[in-house]
């Protein structure tokens, strides 16, 4: 390899054959010298622009566009030499950072000898070692091309906020999994918004047994065996949802305060009492209506209980985790869009509660698809106000663009698996941590499984890994028409 | 005139020559591809205007073609490094086909010339020509010569092979030059005689004048193709035409190149060999198509001459340097480059 040209931080490398590099491989411009190296990144491998090559490919095509069949008396062997310089690449590369006295630097700035440089494969185990991406509490993520493990540190994913992104069936949800079980490992408490119904066996095996995070994964159904009584609500929490999951306009919402509160007062907040109440309070009509719509909405919901007895304590579940760490799947499959809304209101409200009467330490949140649940003004309060709180986020979504630019901008660790649409790379690359070439270039290509890990879980080296298998039973999978009749 | 400068220019090269002498120096460009056949302006020219017309003839007939190119592709302090190549195509049963021979390198300097030279004319005709006593040809001539060579190599090859053909050369059938001797011309000619071929001879560029016109620029106005005679085309000796020659205008379009015939052939069968070739191969701009694939196929191409360069410093050791481009040295902007002379 030959180092050809540097154009700001990026570096075009001649490569010959024999020499295989391809997309994602880290290189090192070594100037021994200077005392000094470039660590390099292929971006794009593209065919080196060998002048004559166009003539070359011309000539062998006559009138018709058929090969001209003939022979090469070749005595010297110089056709060896013209496929060797016809077949050069170029590598487009970019500088990730400057390894100099055992340490590395961000700097860019330097100019290596481009007669005297070396140039090689640097392994990725090495490039591992040198950022030091390691740590105490390590996640395999999974095998690098060169059959290296890319391990990060669950600390890395504490107090931030993390993108999982990727075309459909690229292996999305599977990262997630093995973040949070990983996480759950750790001792840490999760909260999982799961709409495919996706996390639900994360305590079994494939084969169906119990593993050891059986007794720490706790799955709640809306309806089923996730229930609410009234008097577990705050009222500001109740407020939430009728204000942002019912839309509850607010000289209404004045009222149901002071229904609420008499009720509260009476203690007798039960859904019976607040629908009599609703009923015989003194108010304006379309007042009682406007109420009595979203009551029927929270009846008819089937969250809410006057049965104490069936009713869910969140609050315990959230304290169980505590100790020991554990994961709750709060399970939105087959429930309605308006249902959805409730719980999520009532979940995040409940958790900032928790978190800022620090009954807990920290949560990490795994949203799949948030904009088929999370308000609007949810998106910034989760990045800023709720960070502060402790709720670290994880977005999953095959919609990238159903993330708002702010949230890539401040986005800690995005795990990108394969995109080929130009207008979803775009919105990915607006990432503050990603530069553009490298995601639409890497992303691009990527196999099923294969994901890149930007950000600051593998200290800004964009790094491939194919995603380690995880013995949990699968769920989540699509329905299909054919698949019985494919399968015989 | 003072040549200050320009001699100090070289006395720098030459000194950083002698510095590294076991370095080559890489030419800009100055090739030396597809040499032409020398014309030569002759007042007694005539051209006959009246044309003869031709009408295509799709007898089958193999139609076979040679060229030959060769290019500088360094320089070192001894010499030159010359690379040389040729091809021969043939069209037969609606197919083309090839043989391409080289490219073959030759470090040629002063020292080793003489020996090179009349190594290859004994190892080609196992014999030297009638030139042979004027000694070997200087360094610049090298590259010419040694790629004639090869021409007159394959052309007899050619000429011996194929039966009942058409045999297309590139240039002219002048004889008696250093490049072609008469006698190897005229062994060439009766050996595709002898196998019932004809050989046609097309010249890209001609310097002959008619009325001081060039031939080729005389076209009556009428549908091609067809062919035009010459008549009173005298050489100085030792120089020899073995062909008659013809302005040959055979598809439309504003081109019509020289054609050569081979003189021993009767006037008839010459039409009728332009005849079959009309039937039996494409042409584009008057100009047979197995023609232009062997000029094609022995052209060397800039990434050929980059593998050769790669090849000399893999084998040989050889390193290239860039020579600086005197022109541009001198005259900056000026200066269009070397290969502008």
């Amino acid at each position: 390899m030959k180092l050809y040209r540097k154009e700001g931080n990026i570096l075009q490398i001649l490569s010959f054959p024999g020499e295989t590099v391809e997309k994602g491989d880290y290189l090192l411009v070594e100037d021994a010298d200077a005392g000094r190296a470039l660590i390099a990144q292929v971006i794009d491998v593209q065919f080196a622009s060998i002048p004559g090559v166009l003539e070359e490919l011309l000539r062998s095509l006559p009138d018709g566009g058929e090969l001209i069949k003939g022979e090469d008396v070749d005595p010297l062997e110089i056709a060896p030499h013209i496929s060797y310089i016809q077949d050069a690449s170029l590598l487009i590369c970019k500088i990730r950072a400057t390894a100099e006295n055992d340490g590395l630097n961000p700097s860019t700035s330097w100019l290596p000898s481009r007669s005297q440089s070396t140039i090689k494969k640097l392994p990725l185990p090495t490039l591992l070692k040198l950022a030091k991406i390691d740590g105490k509490l390590p996640i395999v993520i999974g095998g690098t091309k060169d059959s290296s493990l890319l391990t990060i540190d669950a600390t890395s994913l504490d107090g931030r906020l993390n993108i999982i992104t990727g075309k459909k069936e690229t292996g999305k949800s599977h990262l997630s999994k093995l973040l949070m079980v990983n996480l759950v490992g750790y001792k840490a408490t999760v909260v999982v918004f799961d709409l495919n119904g996706e996390y639900l066996s994360l305590g079994l095996t494939g084969d169906g047994k119990r593993n050891a995070n059986y007794d720490k994964i706790h799955v709640l159904t809306p309806s089923q065996n996730f229930k609410l009584a009234l008097k577990q609500l705050n009222l500001h929490v109740m407020l939430g949802i009728l204000i942002h999951a019912l839309h509850l306009p607010g000289t209404s919402a004045r009222e149901f305060r002071r229904i609420w509160i008499a009720l509260k007062e009476k203690d007798s907040l039960t859904l019976h009492e607040l629908g009599e109440t609703i009923r015989n309070w003194n108010c304006n009509q379309h007042v009682r209506d406007a109420l009595f719509s979203r009551y029927h909405a929270l009846v008819n919901s089937g969250v809410f209980t006057d049965n104490i007895a069936e009713a869910t304590s969140l609050e315990e579940f959230l304290l169980k985790t505590r100790e020991q760490g554990g994961a709750i799947i709060m399970n939105l499959r087959n429930t309605s869009s308006i249902d959805r809304q409730i719980v999520v209101e009532y979940i995040l409200g409940k958790l900032v509660e928790c978190l800022s009467s620090s009954k807990l330490k920290a949560v990490f949140l795994f949203a799949e698809e948030a904009h088929l649940y999370l308000r609007e003004t949810y998106w910034d309060d989760i990045v800023t106000r709720m960070r502060h709180f402790g709720i670290f986020t994880t977005f999953v979504t095959n919609q990238p663009d159903t993330i708002r630019e702010n949230i890539y901008r401040q986005a800690d660790n995005i795990f990108l698996f394969n995109f080929t649409n130009e207008h979803d790379l775009d919105v990915v690359s607006r990432a503050a941590r990603v530069d553009a070439e490298t995601v639409r270039s890497i992303a691009r290509d990527l196999p099923p499984h294969y994901c890149l890990a930007l950000g600051r879980a593998v200290r800004d080296f964009p790094i491939v890994a194919r995603v380690k298998a995880l013995d949990v039973k699968t769920m989540g999978e699509t329905r299909l028409f054919f698949a019985s009749s494919v399968g015989q | 005139m003072d040549t200050t400068l320009p001699h100090q220019f070289i006395e720098l090269s030459i000194h950083s020559l002698k510095q590294a002498p076991d370095h080559a120096i890489q030419l800009n460009q100055q090739d030396i591809q597809q040499f032409d056949s020398l014309d030569i302006h002759d007042e007694t020219l005539k051209l006959k205007l009246q044309p003869l017309p031709l009408i295509a003839s799709r007898q089958e007939k193999i139609v076979a073609a040679v060229d030959t190119s060769t290019m500088k592709i360094g320089e070192t302090s001894r010499g030159i490094m010359i690379a040389v190549r040729g091809a021969t195509v043939w069209k037969q049963n609606k197919r083309y086909r090839y043989v391409r021979f080289g490219p073959f390198i030759f470090h040629v300097t002063e020292e080793n010339k003489k020996q090179v030279y009349e190594t290859l004319e004994r190892t080609y005709f196992s014999s030297a020509n009638e030139h042979g006593h004027q000694g070997a040809p200087s360094i610049l001539q090298m590259p010419t010569r040694i790629a004639s060579l090869l021409e007159r190599w394959l052309q007899t090859m050619a000429a011996k092979t194929i039966n009942n053909g058409l045999i297309l050369f590139d240039g002219s059938l002048t004889a008696g030059t250093a490049e072609t001797p008469t006698r190897r011309m005229k062994e060439i000619l009766y050996s595709a005689r002898k196998g019932d071929n004809v050989v046609l001879a097309f010249s890209k560029m001609t310097n002959l004048r008619a009325n001081g016109h060039r031939i080729t620029e005389l076209l009556p106005d009428h549908k091609p193709p067809f062919l035009l005679e010459t008549e009173g085309l005298r050489l100085k000796p030792p120089m020899v035409l073995l062909g008659e020659v013809y302005v040959a205008r055979l598809t439309k379009g504003n081109l019509a190149f020289r054609l050569d015939i081979d003189r021993d052939v009767l006037p008839e069968p010459r039409i009728e060999a332009v005849e079959r070739l009309l039937g039996n191969d494409l042409f584009a701009e008057s100009y047979p198509e197995t023609l232009r694939l062997a000029h094609i196929l022995c052209t060397f191409t800039a990434n050929e001459v980059l593998a050769m360069q790669h090849f000399v410093t893999r084998r040989f050791g050889l390193q290239f340097v860039n020579k600086p481009d005197m022109h541009r040295l001198l005259f900056g902007v000026f200066g269009k480059g070397e290969g502008y002379q």
